[in-house]
């Protein structure tokens, strides 16, 4: 079963349609991406997912927003969606109450994934979530779940390539360093390669991944490599090795430029308003405005239906 | 070949050689399978296209036309990047054939044509796909509309399995589609099965002689490489029961219904006892074990096995207690001895059993199967152990000595056909009396939420006495 080992990949002609027909500039759009990621990671830690389950959310999400404007729903809908979705069919299931708690506190003004300076004082008052509250994400929520799954056509299967890489640095006897920290480093750009607005994950098998995770984590370490190109053991090409390198090293770099570029994303949970504003500030019409209140509306009747 | 660090990476250039040279056997074997999905897509997309250009004529020529022609064109590999210059490197790079995804299409690509069942557990239909006129059964997913849940685990965990499944003997899912109120949560979807024209059970209850033993014997072999196949692929079946196989009319058995069916990987998720229809059910989740394996499978196909003989079920209990005293009445009493540690099984506990007599403790498989061989005997003796540890794994029954002696199993090809229901008239609704099919669906939500709908039932069983003799 090559599932095991190899995912989907977005085809050219689907990339290129996605950037032709964005509905975002290119610098927003991958702001929204990076803090939407970064969300779905939050979430997974407060809801004790483990990393394996958090990044196939990630991973969805990605795949998901390949073909549907991020414009089209709440950022942090699509983000519970998915996680909830992933941890479903996973073997550590979540409540869709737990998820509402916490996607609740982390857009409060408690949350601690936007620190405000001082310490933030834990109010429950501030993410307490009425019974209607809930019960509007929850429909979101589900809603979303049938719409990504169906965007999806209902396959949810990732092959990660964390097991991967603890194989390859095992073969590779772990480049003669300490096994904790030459695994961490590269364990550690492989999380960060979730966030690249690249899209690493729906551009790249899980072998070139990890390969190149290891060859980052050899080269801060000062690990001395084999001198053939042994990345072809690997099944990865000097090219796709190269741009995966520099594509990895290069995030951090990008999100210092994003904290300047965007200094109020990291404020708050972000939302559409949010980017509409700052649309707005650019003088940019923003896509699909009119649809947005009628969704809104759609929300009102349907609570009231359920009354 | 650890030695020192720096022979080993010296010593690479034959070691490449080498691996290049495994690389590329393995690479051609998954290549030819790639090619073979991919020559299916081929086919089904050409067959789409022509379809589509000549509207009208959709016939079978069409699918062989295309056949010979994809099968004459090498398969597409994705390239990212163009071949590398090979000056210095002669390695071939692993590539899979892998695809992308694209939106699930409309069930309006669709056409029904007659309903084959419905009952408690969903909706099939017979319908012929208006592109290209071949036929495939419709399978509509069963959604609980308002469920708190969402879409019902168990739906996406068949979806999931038979996405990954290739395999001759178990049933093939071309894709999935989905209803028009693409934004409404409870949006239907369906599956898009290969259509098989009979259900083991409708056979066997309609056909005047019983199986002959070299038939059934080849019916045994196709389950059991079917389920040697999702064990190897960490797949339990958990519903085997005839009505769950398929017949072909050219003799070929597929395994159906993956709705609870699940993955059990490393480390084991928490797995639900109440799984399997009432009469295929293994004494260790009768008696509520807690952790249970491929065993529970092996256990069914036991039962399968004296039913394909018999043509009746083996052990038709009316609830969980009396299922359980019919297996010990056919199986014998269990003892420390023969099933070791079964007192701690949570139903077991409080279970009062009978003075063990020798001949009362045995097993009577033996006297009511005395047309079957000595080899068949000892392997239905070991389906049907009580211990699960001591069930042979379906790979290992494949190696049976059963399966070796005369009567041979017969070919495929020479099977019987047998008047095709499916084909015109609704199936019959199967065992009318066995309870677990409606509680069985409800079980998906066990695992999450914790609340044990439709348990009561079963918990009742939990303290039960029985009396023997």
């Amino acid at each position: 079963m090559s599932s095991l080992l190899a995912n989907p990949l977005a085809t050219p002609s689907q990339l290129y349609r996605r950037a032709s027909s964005a509905t975002l500039p290119r610098d927003v759009d991958e702001a929204v991406y990076f803090a939407t990621q970064c969300l779905t990671q939050a979430a997974g830690r407060l809801l004790q997912l483990p990393q394996s389950v958090t990044a196939q959310a990630n991973v969805l999400l990605a795949r998901f927003w390949l073909a549907e404007s991020p414009m089209a729903h709440e950022f942090s809908d699509i983000s519970a969606a998915t996680i909830y979705l992933v941890s479903k069919l996973g073997p550590l299931p979540r409540s869709p109450r737990d998820v509402s708690n916490v996607y609740a506190y982390l857009s409060s003004a408690n949350s601690a994934l936007f620190p405000s300076g001082e310490l933030p004082k834990d109010d429950p008052r501030a993410y307490y979530q009425t019974e209607a509250d809930y019960y509007a994400f929850q429909q979101r929520m589900l809603g979303l779940e049938a719409r990504i799954l169906q965007s999806l056509s209902f396959d949810t299967q990732v092959s990660l390539p964390y097991p991967l890489a603890i194989t390859y640095l095992q073969t590779l006897d772990f480049l003669s360093q300490p096994r904790t920290t030459v695994s961490l480093r590269t364990i550690q750009y492989l999380n960060t390669a979730l966030l690249s607005p690249q899209m690493l994950y729906i551009t790249l098998q899980p072998n070139a991944l990890a390969t190149a995770a290891i060859y980052n984590a050899a080269r801060d370490l000062g690990a001395k490599m084999p001198e053939h190109e042994w990345w072809e053991v690997f099944d990865v090409d000097r090219e796709e090795l190269g741009f995966l390198v520099v594509a990895m090293r290069s995030v951090e770099g990008w999100m210092q430029k994003l904290k300047e570029d965007f200094p109020s994303f990291g404020n708050n949970m972000l939302k559409r308003s949010m980017v509409e504003d700052e649309l707005h500030r650019r003088g940019l019409q923003v896509g699909n405005r009119d649809k947005t209140p009628r969704d809104e509306e759609d929300e009102v009747m349907r609570m009231m239906d359920s009354r | 070949m650890s030695t020192k660090p720096k022979s080993r990476w010296a010593s690479s250039a034959e070691d490449a050689e080498y691996e290049a040279r495994q690389k590329k056997e393995k690479e051609e074997k998954r290549r030819k399978k790639a090619q073979k999905l991919q020559e299916e897509e081929e086919e089904k997309r050409k067959a789409l296209q022509a379809a589509a250009s000549q509207a009208a004529e959709t016939n079978d020529n069409d699918d062989n036309d295309d056949a010979a022609s994809s099968s004459s064109r090498p398969s597409k590999r994705r390239k990212l990047t163009p071949e590398p210059a090979s000056n210095n490197s002669s390695a071939t790079l692993l590539r899979f054939d892998v695809g992308t995804w694209k939106p699930s299409r409309s069930v309006d690509n669709y056409d029904k044509l007659n309903d084959i069942e419905e009952g408690t557990y969903g909706w099939v239909a017979r319908a012929t796909e208006l592109a290209t006129g071949r036929v495939v059964a419709l399978k509509r997913l069963k959604l609980e509309a308002g469920d708190p849940n969402g879409l019902p685990v168990t739906g996406l965990r068949e979806i999931q399995i038979l996405k990954n499944c290739r395999h001759r003997n178990v049933v093939a899912m071309e894709e999935v589609v989905v209803g028009n109120d693409v934004s409404k949560p409870d949006n239907s979807i369906f599956l898009v099965l290969e259509f098989v024209e009979h259900d083991l059970k409708s056979i066997l209850q309609d056909m005047p002689e019983p199986f002959l033993s070299s038939e059934v014997k080849r019916l045994l072999l196709q389950l059991t490489s079917g389920v040697a196949y999702l064990h190897q692929n960490y797949i339990l079946h958990r519903d085997l029961k005839t009505s769950n196989l398929l017949l072909s009319n050219r003799g070929l058995l597929k395994i159906a219904d993956f709705g609870m069916a699940r993955y059990v990987g490393d480390p084991r998720p928490k797995l639900t006892q109440l799984v399997v229809t009432l009469w295929y059910r293994a004494p260790e989740l009768l008696l509520g074990t807690r952790t249970y394996d491929a065993a529970v499978d092996m256990w069914s196909v036991g039962c399968i096995m004296g039913e394909l003989i018999t043509r009746e079920p083996l052990l038709q209990g009316s609830n969980e207690v009396d299922q359980i005293s019919k297996v010990f009445e056919l199986c014998g009493v269990p003892t420390e001895d023969s099933w070791p540690g079964f007192r701690r099984l949570p139903n077991a506990r409080s279970l009062r059993l009978p003075k063990q007599s020798p001949l009362a403790s045995g097993s009577v498989i033996r006297a009511r199967f005395p047309n079957l061989t000595a080899a068949g005997a000892s392997l239905l003796n070991s389906l049907l152990a009580l211990d699960p540890e001591k069930r042979p794994s379906a790979k290992e029954m494949l190696e049976h000595e059963y399966f070796r002696q005369d009567p041979k199993p017969k070919p495929e090809s020479l099977f019987p056909t047998f008047p095709s229901k499916a084909g015109q008239e609704r199936r019959r609704r199967h065992e009318p009396d066995a309870p677990v099919r409606g509680q069985a669906v409800a079980l998906g939500d066990v695992d999450f939420s914790g609340i044990f709908q439709g348990r009561d039932k079963e918990e009742r069983g939990a303290g039960f006495s029985l009396r023997m003799v």
